[in-house]
């Protein structure tokens, strides 16, 4: 019943959505229908869109709507992925570039795993905050991503800067540090079976482990929690901060060493942001995000599409991710009202 | 001398959009409202406030539009929130988060992405006589745009409204505890909203003050998170709108620190400057929490769940 | 012949599923106190909220002084002269008294200003007519529920209600000041007021009242006249069984639950010889940063179930989160033993996870247990089965493990907390309050699971209740808490009274 109920919310928040969208398209003086093809055929349309631009855009959505919504499962609000994600994505580059001779079954391994150590130690800050002097998650997350923005424009403008010194980007990393192509002659890497994984990973962890029952238990009630079930919430909400944080790290990571090949500024066009409509849409759910995560991606892989044939400014893709999740949201509320 | 009435002016220019809309969110917070999306109301009231000056051709009228744009935000915002009970963090960041892709679209639409920045009429300067006379301190705080003088006034109008009115106590109220406030007549869902988009109108004319006053145009994406540094002033100024002023005066005091270090020369990293508000405010949260205590139903909604 | 103030006919309501108020009626006259009997669940407290505007009817209708009224919010109410005084505080901790006296009283067109000076005078010459003194210079937080009651009532006389309704006002309340209350009242009712009370205590309600409505299962089952009737006719309309009832015992237990005049004396049980747990000058903190238990000793012996009665906020919570091990000392010794089961107040919040599943809410109790691991993993398979078992032994009725907790009935909740903690095979259990809001077979079933527990498997256990009727019922031996300070009374099943004046701090000669 249960999940029949998540479904249906699910449905009517995008249908809402895309009432609203298209009216918001209509008012302006778009053609909804216009822009509407576009941006399918720009991402569903063609085998090219669908494995080159969708399913490539998905992954750094998969990835940090898992970490999102891990978090936001144990009633961490991390809104921090998008800096967790540059820190990964930076410590991935750094690493790439560094070692850049060593062999390849070192060099891509260690490129991630520094993109999740980097991303754990970005929500640090946060997390210790939280735990140990009780100050809320929201504010400060968010400005990490500030910091986190900055710093990596710092980097490319400086330090980690190409040889050349000219644009503002780090130099290519080498072949051995590249993840590989899973289809050949399209762009699809070796960074959506890792998507895949982790999410696997997170839905079996949370329904199997006695760590993810005790999370699980800590976010639906803190005071059950402690006091039924005894558990330590402090230990747990820390675990599963930095362990969110990790995995937006490793998104970060993930471009690095799959798509871009080098860091610049402006990586990242929100994800950590849309993570959260990722996350809410799936219900929480780390199965259901990779079928979030694959629509949003079709999503900001259309809106491009949308822009050049209907002149739509892809900004507005945002404001409609907003709007799913205020749907959703409404949604929940709506269902949770009648159940009572 | 001279880099001191500059570095005090600067101090009010950076810190008055600050203190703005971290008034209007401490009244929201008062009735027990978190309002993450304090920032969409922020750029709403920027663009707002462009395309105000442009359509009206003053920048009064543009900040009047601005402060319109920004209560309209915050509506939506409590729509959701107190209206459905959603939960107000996320819910406050979905805001956010469509303001500045709405504004964002709205801008790209109407001047198209080349980048030439607009130019808006501007909210110049209007020195208050003999004040502004003073020396040193008297051309920094008293040769501002108007909507400075605006502010000077509003803390102390908003601490008596809070404090000494039966509003105020009815606001209180609320944000301590609603179960009581009903049981004694008071609307709560109906003073959460309407604390909610007064903060939001605040919000607004920072906004807007922000796109005439301060920077002459509008820019995507321009509020910079300063919504966000407002909830944190709102803290470190306890709740108390006189309090809140002065912390926001010593953040763009802070902030205006910056320019002097870069004036002096020292070869720190642009980006650093950058992110030095939000480390900034980082550390003053985690040294200052500990000593006051939020309105107790901060982020709870009301009626509680069942 | 007193006049009719108010008039509830017909009143429905469902909250969901449920449906509180099946057709519920109530006459209120001026000049008289008017009692409301029910057991709990069956809607006394929801007809009142009808009454005072807080909620409203699905159908029936409401007259005050003649004329049908349809009351929109609480504001409504206060302006018809209904003034309702809540069974749960309804006082602002952050304002200080005066504020808290001044809430909601709306000057017309002086809003602009507070008038606390006017407030002040006027509870001033209210409080000395009444006799109900107020600390006008306290802060909420350290004032205690006699203190806070009176604000309460206070608050509402000064809004000079013409019908005073007051929900379970002697709950929390000590004998004396019981006492106090009803003085009140009856000069209120001599004014020319209407005074409605609830409350579920036989005896209070007839020394009172003049006219007494009982409600059972959201329905008026009797009206009489106070002079009228005895307790055992009303015993008997409150739960008179009817062919729908499931199981609804005999009259006898009714009697003994509902705390009329049954035997108190011990069962005279001889408590095992081992110690289960101890405490030894004790101190703890409370939330507000002063002691909350304040050289606290006790010893729970095997087999035995100690109750400790007592007011309020002395410093139970402390006390239940300590011996539970939820909670440190800040000195003394404290010993307890490995497996010690939890019965929290709070069920909702505290006992159950309200969006996880039965099957999940049990594991809270389990998770740790290496029965039910295997490595880092839990054995899912076999905790359904565990907590399957536990449902029907402990007759919990719900659709299903997958059923979530907030589905349940709030007895159904209750059993499935009791029935885990239970399960744990605890050596010691703490139950803090745990037939709040139950009905009456959920209640009964409560407090034999509990002496069930101590006599038959020698557990400890010790009831922490301010319920004075439950705790001589239950316990074998009796402490008071006054103030974080723990005494034993020794013939507590003696002297009803004595007790009772202890729980207040008075002292009362106990021999």
């Amino acid at each position: 019943m249960r999940r029949f109920d998540q479904l249906a919310v699910a449905v009517l928040a995008l249908v809402a959505t895309g009432i609203i969208a298209a009216g918001s398209l209509w008012l302006g003086g778009y053609d909804p229908l216009v822009a509407g093809a576009a941006m399918f055929q720009g991402s569903f349309g063609s085998g090219t869109a669908i494995l080159s631009v969708t399913m490539v855009r998905a992954v750094p959505l998969i990835v940090t709507g898992l970490a999102v919504a891990l978090a936001f499962r144990a009633g961490v609000w991390n809104i921090g992925a998008e800096g967790q994600l540059y820190a990964g994505a930076i410590a991935a580059a750094w690493v790439g570039l560094s070692w850049g001779n060593a062999p390849g079954w070192f060099l891509t391994p260690a490129s991630l795993a520094a993109a999740l150590l980097a991303g754990a130690a970005w929500a640090a800050i946060p997390a210790f905050m939280k735990v140990r002097l009780g100050i809320g998650e929201v504010i400060p997350t968010i400005l990490m991503n500030f910091v986190g923005i900055y710093l990596a424009a710092f980097v490319v403008h400086g330090p980690l800067q190409e040889n050349r010194g000219v644009f503002p980007q780090t130099d290519l990393i080498s072949d051995a540090a590249r993840l590989s192509i899973l289809v050949e002659g399209t762009r699809l890497h070796a960074g959506f079976l890792i998507a895949l994984l982790v999410g696997v990973i997170l839905w079996a962890g949370l329904r199997w482990t006695h760590f993810g029952f005790q999370a699980r238990s800590v976010g639906a009630s803190p005071d059950a929690a402690r006091v039924s079930g005894r558990i330590e919430s402090k230990r747990v909400l820390l675990v599963v901060f930095l362990s969110s944080g990790a995995i937006a790290g490793l998104a970060g990571g993930i471009e690095i060493t799959g798509v871009t090949f080098a860091l610049y500024e402006g990586l990242s066009p929100g994800w950590g942001y849309t993570a959260i409509a990722v996350a809410l849409l799936a219900g929480l759910h780390p199965a259901w995000v990779v079928f979030t995560g694959l629509l949003f991606g079709g999503l900001e892989a259309g809106a491009g599409a949308m822009q050049r044939e209907a002149g739509v400014p892809a900004a507005w893709v945002s404001a409609v991710e907003a709007l799913v999740i205020l749907f959703v949201l409404a949604g929940d509320q709506i269902r949770r009202r009648f159940s009572a | 001398m001279i880099t001191v009435v500059a570095f005090l002016e600067a101090s009010v220019r950076l810190g008055i959009p600050l203190a703005l809309a971290a008034m209007g969110e401490t009244i929201t917070e008062r009735s027990g409202v978190i309002n993450i999306g304090l920032e969409g109301s922020l750029i709403a009231g920027a663009l707002g406030g462009a395309l105000g000056a442009l359509a009206i051709g003053s920048a009064g009228g543009g900040i009047l539009v601005g402060a319109f744009g920004g209560a309209l935000v915050a509506m939506i915002f409590a729509g959701f929130a107190v209206g459905l009970g959603t939960d107000q963090i996320i819910t406050g960041t979905a805001v956010t988060l469509g303001g500045l892709g709405f504004t964002g679209a709205i801008y790209q639409a109407r001047f198209g992405t080349t980048g030439t920045a607009l130019t808006l009429p501007t909210l110049s300067s209007v020195p208050v006589p003999l004040l502004s006379d003073i020396p040193i301190i008297g051309s920094a705080l008293f040769n501002q745009a108007p909507t400075t003088y605006f502010t000077y006034l509003l803390a102390p109008m908003l601490w008596y409204f809070v404090y000494r009115t039966e509003w105020g106590l009815e606001l209180r109220a609320v944000g301590e505890e609603p179960d009581a406030a009903a049981a004694a007549g008071v609307r709560v869902k109906q003073t959460r909203f309407w604390a909610t988009v007064f903060g939001g109108t605040l919000a607004g004319i920072a906004g807007a003050h922000l796109a005439l006053a301060h920077a002459g145009t509008f820019a995507e994406n321009m509020s910079a998170g300063r919504g966000f540094i407002a909830i944190a002033v709102v803290v470190l100024g306890r709740w108390n709108p006189l309090l809140v002023l002065l912390a926001a005066l010593f953040f763009g005091a802070a902030s205006a620190l910056q320019f002097q270090v870069q004036t002096l020369g020292l070869s720190v990293p642009y980006q650093l400057f950058l992110a030095f508000p939000y480390l900034l405010t980082l550390l003053a949260l985690a040294g200052w929490v500990g000593k006051s205590r939020a309105p107790a139903s901060l982020a709870l909604p009301w009626p509680k769940d069942s | 012949m007193t006049d009719v103030f108010a008039h509830l006919n017909g009143i429905i309501r469902h909250f969901g599923q449920v449906k509180a108020l099946d057709s519920a009626n109530l006459e209120i006259h001026s000049g008289e106190i008017h009692g409301i009997l029910g057991e709990n669940g069956a809607g006394k407290t929801t007809l009142l909220n009808i009454l005072g505007g807080i909620i409203h009817p699905d159908a029936g209708s409401l007259e005050v002084g003649g004329s049908q009224v349809r009351l929109q919010s609480a504001r409504a109410a206060w302006k018809m002269g209904i003034g309702l005084v809540h069974q749960h505080f309804t006082l602002v901790p952050g304002l200080s008294v005066l504020e808290n006296l001044a809430l909601g009283r709306r000057h017309r067109g002086h809003r602009w200003r507070l008038h606390l000076k006017e407030i002040r005078k006027e509870a001033s010459e209210l409080s000395k007519f009444t006799g109900l003194t107020v600390p006008f210079e306290a802060s909420i937080e350290e004032l205690g529920v006699g203190d806070r009651q009176r604000i309460e009532i206070l608050k509402a006389l000064l809004r000079d209600p013409q019908l005073l309704v007051l929900d379970e006002p002697t709950a929390v309340l000590a004998p004396a000041e019981i006492d106090q209350l009803f003085q009140l009242l009856r000069t209120l009712a001599e004014e020319g007021r209407a005074v409605v009370l609830v409350a579920h205590k036989l005896d209070e309600i007839l020394s009172i009242a003049d006219r007494v409505t009982v409600l059972r299962r959201g329905r008026t089952v009797m009206t009489a006249v106070g002079a009228d009737i005895d307790t055992a006719i009303l015993a008997d309309a409150m739960v008179r069984s009817s062919s729908s009832d499931g199981d609804v015992p005999t009259t006898p237990d009714v009697l003994s639950v509902l705390g009329q005049g049954s035997d108190h004396s011990a069962p005279n049980r001889e408590p095992g010889n081992r110690s289960v747990a101890e405490l030894k000058g004790v101190d703890v903190y409370g939330p507000q940063g002063g002691l909350a238990l304040q050289d606290v000793g006790l010893e729970v012996m095997s087999g035995e179930v100690i109750g400790v009665a007592g007011v309020e906020g002395n410093g139970q919570r402390e006390l239940a989160l300590v011996l539970s091990g939820r909670q440190e000392v800040a000195s003394g010794k404290l010993q307890i033993p490995e497996r010690v089961g939890f019965i929290p107040q709070d069920r909702n919040r505290e006992g159950l996870a309200a969006d996880l599943d039965l099957t999940e809410n049990v594991a809270l109790a389990l998770h740790r247990d290496p029965r039910f691991r295997l490595g880092p993993l839990l054995r899912w398979s076999l905790i359904e089965l565990h907590a399957a078992e536990i449902r029907s032994r402990f007759k919990v009725r719900s659709s299903g493990g997958r059923a979530l907790a907030r589905e349940l009935s709030g007895g159904n909740q209750q059993r499935l907390v009791v029935g885990r903690e239970l399960s744990r095979l605890p050596e010691l259990l703490i139950a803090e309050n745990p037939t709040r809001g139950l009905d009456f077979t959920a209640t009964a079933f409560v407090r034999g699971e509990l002496k069930r527990l101590a006599h038959d498997t020698a557990a400890g256990v010790v009831l922490i209740s301010t319920d004075l009727d439950e705790i001589l019922e239950v316990a074998d031996r009796v402490f008071v808490i006054l103030r974080g300070k723990l005494t034993p009374v020794p013939s507590a099943h003696d002297s009803r009274e004595a007790v009772g004046a202890m729980m207040l701090g008075s002292r009362l000669e106990v021999h």
